[in-house]
């Protein structure tokens, strides 16, 4: 990476979104992009537009659902919430990434063999 | 699992709320972006440099609302319907193709559609009644000649009733005519008399009262269930008439109930208005009680198989107690020792079904034909669309996509073809159905409905397929580069190639359609040219009720007497007579008898139709009196017993004998006892079955001594038959006003109904062929037009390089002679297998063959004329091609 940003990994938006609307409930798809920004230090490289198409992936899997209000600076935009369905999945992903993540740890601090 | 269906109801959803989420989606991203900007204008960016940092953060907007769309509705769904539009679209540009692919398939589909209504309503409908599979005709099988199924007698009907352990409920029923009066006019209803569980078995509820009871087939009860229009008509819905006594047959008869509306029993016989139970057969009389005879073999038998019996158990059960009754009753049953059971819809159907099966075989080919012709125009507008396919192809469609196309194209017109058949098709039904009037049963139930509906659906997609196969295949090998470089003209060779061969292979097909046209026309001259041996025209014919309550025999001979003089006396009338059955109305009862001089035991006695006539009877219908005498007024009770025989069954019984003077002992007596009769009168052949050309034996009792029933009166006029009408109901009125005419027809009438089923069958096929025959020539003209107007630059060169105009006209000429006999080659052999079936089938629903060679000739001849006229004007458009035009245009 020339500037040391990282692409967001395939499949991981899902997850990121739905873990930044489980502490952020409700929150348009501008906040979801701040917040994925401020956690990760600015070290991913986001086409925001990405975040939009996240988000009518997950509301038609029924794990987020949406409604029109008014943002901070009053300015309309659609707010999303976890539903039951959407806590469920995001336990399920982040068990699921979390046995990944580990599998990769572990495979990159093994010894090389010669 | 669940996440993929409620993905799929979502994107169900949004593709039927495209525009609202699609502003919803952009009114979302511009208020992202705006944040976005906002965020960068607070960092001190400028208002231009803030939006373009937005919109670099954001990603591609369009892209993204094109990912999006794309994911949120259903894609497949979009693109059939953009297909759809866009073969809209070229619909529209070519209305010329277009009218004639719909009109052509409209005739296909239209005609195919009206027959499957009609085959439907005749074949396939279901019983009116609950369960109705498991409803059963039942019969005796007669052994003795031609093994055949036929009627039972009381007695034996009460036998098998009584050791039954396979039915639910086995009901007898016969027609009979009623009579009903006291609630002002006099009128005659058909009627039905039925074993006490007709309803039970049916499982039908009555809609007032309530059905039988076993103990009302005791004899001395008269009781009856009315339908629901005979109550609504007659009795004008009075809800007070159930419980009521009612005078019927001169009798007082108590209603119990009324059937639902549109209840109907017989199926096949709609005029049915009353039913009555079988106490009406067991009353004393001066005869010996139907119900006690057993040899009286005037019932139909339906029944319901109990849960869990098969047809074969049934028939088993049947068999053994039809097998013990033979044993027990000899004289009666000895040839009828089994049973013949077959499903109640088969029954109903009947000899119609062959006739069914002959339309809609007919009715098929008329659809490939069909389907032909559009193939063949799809094929010529594929080959000026061969461009617009290779731009496609070029700009990235793939094969698969340009086929896809091709196919919704022919799928929309298949619909479109089927939507206009269907309105041809109910048009047909209203023209084509009154020409069977009530000949074919449950004919007149034939309407547009939602099997139809399916059907012409079905049709449209099969069809579809069917003639978008071709074009689409040849899609498949187009060679891009060349025909973008040069146009259509140099790959059209395969696509003539196919054309001809679907010419070819129509012309074929239409041969078997002509030529089994032929034969059914061929079929039905024979039957309108054969000696009927009577003369129907001028000839008034009417029935009438005498109420067996007021009339016994000695009454009902003084009033026909009286009647008939009366009659003969009216201006306009020249003999009148009485008589039952009348010709042409079917064999209705045979009864044995022994011949003096050959006596054998009862179940080896000969039997033959009878029929029961007054003096004047043959005269009046213009039957020869070939030898001997007419019956007189003084044949009566009092005077020697006789009979007149006609010429085939005095042929039939005593060959090379003089059949005059003879006598025989018929097991028919007006409750006397059986007599020796002789022969005093031999007359000419009176068709008497509607079908078949061969003379039916018969031999006539004089009413007189054999008073059954005084049967049609007949009258023959000098003036036209109708204009008597109402003077002989006049006359009958004068006698006695309770009296109801009924039936009243001429003879002409009863001759043509009888006609219906064969002129109805022949006017379809016919129809079917003209429209073939029509279709192929359309089919011819197309493809040499094509040809020529393709050629013209060749055949200009021709003619420049000085051919004759005469060869070039030949030579069109010729090549429509090739596909023409190629097609009549490939025909003949499917025409000459398809005469042999015809004419096996013909002779069971017509009983006639006609000669099959001369007709192939004929329909063969036919399709050379009609191509021979489609192919003259290409022909002779290549002869007169101007040679400058033709050579300029190369």
């Amino acid at each position: 990476m020339p500037d040391g940003k990282s692409e967001v990994l395939q499949g991981t938006l899902d997850l990121l979104v739905l873990k930044t609307l489980e502490a952020l409930n409700p929150l348009h798809g501008y906040g979801i992009a701040r917040r994925i920004e401020q956690i990760s230090e600015d070290l991913f490289r986001l086409h925001e537009g990405t975040v939009c198409a996240a988000l009518l992936r997950l509301s038609q899997k029924g794990w987020v659902s949406s409604k029109w209000g008014a943002s901070e600076n009053n300015r309309k935009a659609r707010f999303y919430s976890l539903t039951k369905a959407g806590r469920k999945q995001l336990c399920r992903e982040t068990t699921n990434w979390e046995r990944v993540a580990g599998v990769i740890a572990r495979l990159l601090q093994a010894a090389p063999q010669r | 699992m669940l996440s993929y269906l409620r993905t799929f109801v979502s994107r169900i959803r949004a593709t039927f709320q495209h525009a609202n989420t699609d502003r919803e989606l952009g009114a979302e991203v511009q208020s992202h972006l705006e944040m976005l900007a906002q965020r960068f204008r607070s960092q001190g960016m400028c208002e231009e440099e803030a939006r373009c940092a937005a919109r670099r953060q954001f990603g591609g907007v369009t892209q993204l609302k094109e990912d999006l769309h794309e994911r949120r509705g259903l894609p497949q769904l979009e693109i059939v319907w953009r297909d759809v539009c866009y073969a809209l679209r070229q619909l529209r540009n070519a209305p010329g193709f277009t009218a004639a692919a719909v009109l052509t398939l409209a005739l296909g589909i239209g005609a195919n559609t009206a027959v499957f209504a009609v085959v439907d309503a005749v074949v396939f409908r279901p019983l009116p009644y609950p369960e109705p599979d498991r409803l059963v005709s039942f019969a005796s099988w007669v052994t003795r000649g031609t093994p055949h199924a036929d009627d039972l007698s009381y007695p034996n009907f009460f036998d098998f009733r009584s050791g039954n352990r396979v039915f639910e409920h086995l009901v007898c029923y016969r027609g009979e005519e009623f009579s009903i009066s006291g609630h002002g006019e006099a009128i005659h209803v058909d009627g039905e008399i039925v074993s006490w569980d007709l309803f039970p078995l049916l499982r039908v509820q009555l809609e007032l009262g309530r059905s039988f009871l076993p103990a009302e087939e005791k004899p001395g009860t008269h009781v009856a269930v009315l339908s629901h229009e005979l109550w609504q008509n007659y009795f004008g819905g009075d809800r007070n008439v159930v419980g009521q006594g009612v005078t019927i047959n001169g009798r007082t008869f108590t209603i119990v109930g009324v059937a639902p509306r549109d209840f109907r029993f017989p199926v096949d016989n709609p005029s049915v208005q009353l039913w009555s139970t079988l106490a009406e057969d067991a009353a004393a009389s001066e005869y010996h009680p139907l119900t006690e005879q057993r040899g009286a073999r005037t019932l139909s038998v339906i029944a319901r198989l109990k849960d869990g019996v098969t047809v074969e158990q049934a028939r088993a059960q049947m068999d053994s107690i039809a097998a013990a009754l033979a044993a027990q009753y000899p004289d009666e049953n000895k040839n009828r020792a089994s049973t013949y059971i077959l499903p109640e819809l088969e029954r109903v159907a009947g000899d119609s079904r062959r006739s069914m099966f002959v339309l809609m075989a007919a009715v098929f080919l008329l659809l490939l034909i069909a389907c032909a012709n559009i193939a063949s125009l799809v094929l010529a507008r594929s080959v000026e669309r061969e461009r617009e396919v290779a731009v496609r192809a070029a700009l990235g469609a793939s094969r698969l996509i340009v086929m896809r196309q091709l196919f919704t194209e022919g799928l929309v017109l298949g619909l479109l073809g089927s939507l206009a058949g269907l309105l041809l098709a109910s048009a047909c039904l209203r023209v084509f159905l009154p020409l069977a009037a009530d000949s074919i049963p449950r004919i007149s139930l034939a309407v547009v409905d939602r099997r139809v509906l399916l059907f012409s659906i079905a049709l449209a997609l099969f069809t579809s397929v069917l003639f978008s196969l071709a074009p689409a295949l040849q899609v498949a090998k187009v060679d891009l580069v060349r025909s973008l470089k040069e146009g259509a003209r140099s790959i059209t060779g395969g696509r003539e190639r196919l054309r001809s061969v679907l010419v070819s292979g129509q012309i074929a097909l239409g041969l078997m359609l002509l030529s089994a046209a032929g034969f059914l026309i061929a079929a039905f001259v024979q039957l309108e040219r054969r000696d009927l041996g009577f003369k129907p025209d001028p000839v008034l014919t009417f029935n009438l009720d005498l109420p067996q309550g007021q009339y016994n025999t000695a009454k009902g001979i003084r009033f026909s007497e009286q009647l008939l003089e009366r009659l003969r006396a009216l201006p306009g009338v020249q003999s009148a007579g009485a008589g039952w059955p009348l010709p042409m109305q079917g064999n209705q009862v045979s009864v044995s008898f022994d011949i003096e001089e050959r006596r054998v035991a009862q179940p080896d006695r000969p039997r033959s139709d009878m029929a029961i006539v007054t003096p004047g009877y043959f005269r009046t219908l213009g039957i020869a009196l070939l030898e001997g005498r007419d019956f007189t007024d003084r044949d009566d009770a009092q005077a020697p017993p006789v009979l007149v025989v006609n010429q085939a069954f005095a042929d039939k019984f005593f060959p090379g004998e003089r059949a005059l003077g003879k006598r025989i002992e018929p097991g028919a007596s007006n409750g006397d006892g059986a007599k020796l009769r002789e022969i005093v009168g031999i007359v000419g052949n009176a068709k008497q079955s509607p079908g078949g050309t061969a003379p039916d034996p018969i031999y006539y009792f004089p009413f007189k001594q054999l008073s059954w029933g005084l049967g049609s009166i007949v009258l023959r006029t000098a003036v036209p038959p109708r204009s008597e009408e109402s003077a002989a109901r006049a006359v009958v009125a004068s006698l006695d006003r309770r009296i109801p005419v009924y039936q009243v027809r001429t003879m002409e009438e009863l001759s043509a109904r009888a006609m219906a089923p064969p002129r109805f069958l022949m006017l379809l096929v016919g129809s079917f062929a003209v429209i073939a025959l029509l279709l192929i020539a359309i089919g011819l003209y197309g493809v040499l037009a094509y040809s020529v107007i393709r050629r013209t630059p060749e055949i200009g060169t021709r003619i420049a390089l000085g051919a004759s105009r005469s060869a070039v006209l030949s030579m069109v000429i010729q090549r429509a002679a090739r596909l023409v006999f190629a097609g009549l080659f490939v025909g003949l052999a499917g025409a000459i297998a398809e005469s042999y079936f015809l004419r096996t089938l013909l002779y069971g629903v017509m009983g006639v063959q006609p000669e099959g060679t001369s007709l192939l000739f004929l329909a063969s001849g036919a399709i050379v004329i009609a191509s021979g006229m489609a192919a003259y004007l290409p022909a002779r458009r290549a002869a007169s091609i101007d040679v400058m035009q033709a050579l300029r245009t190369e």
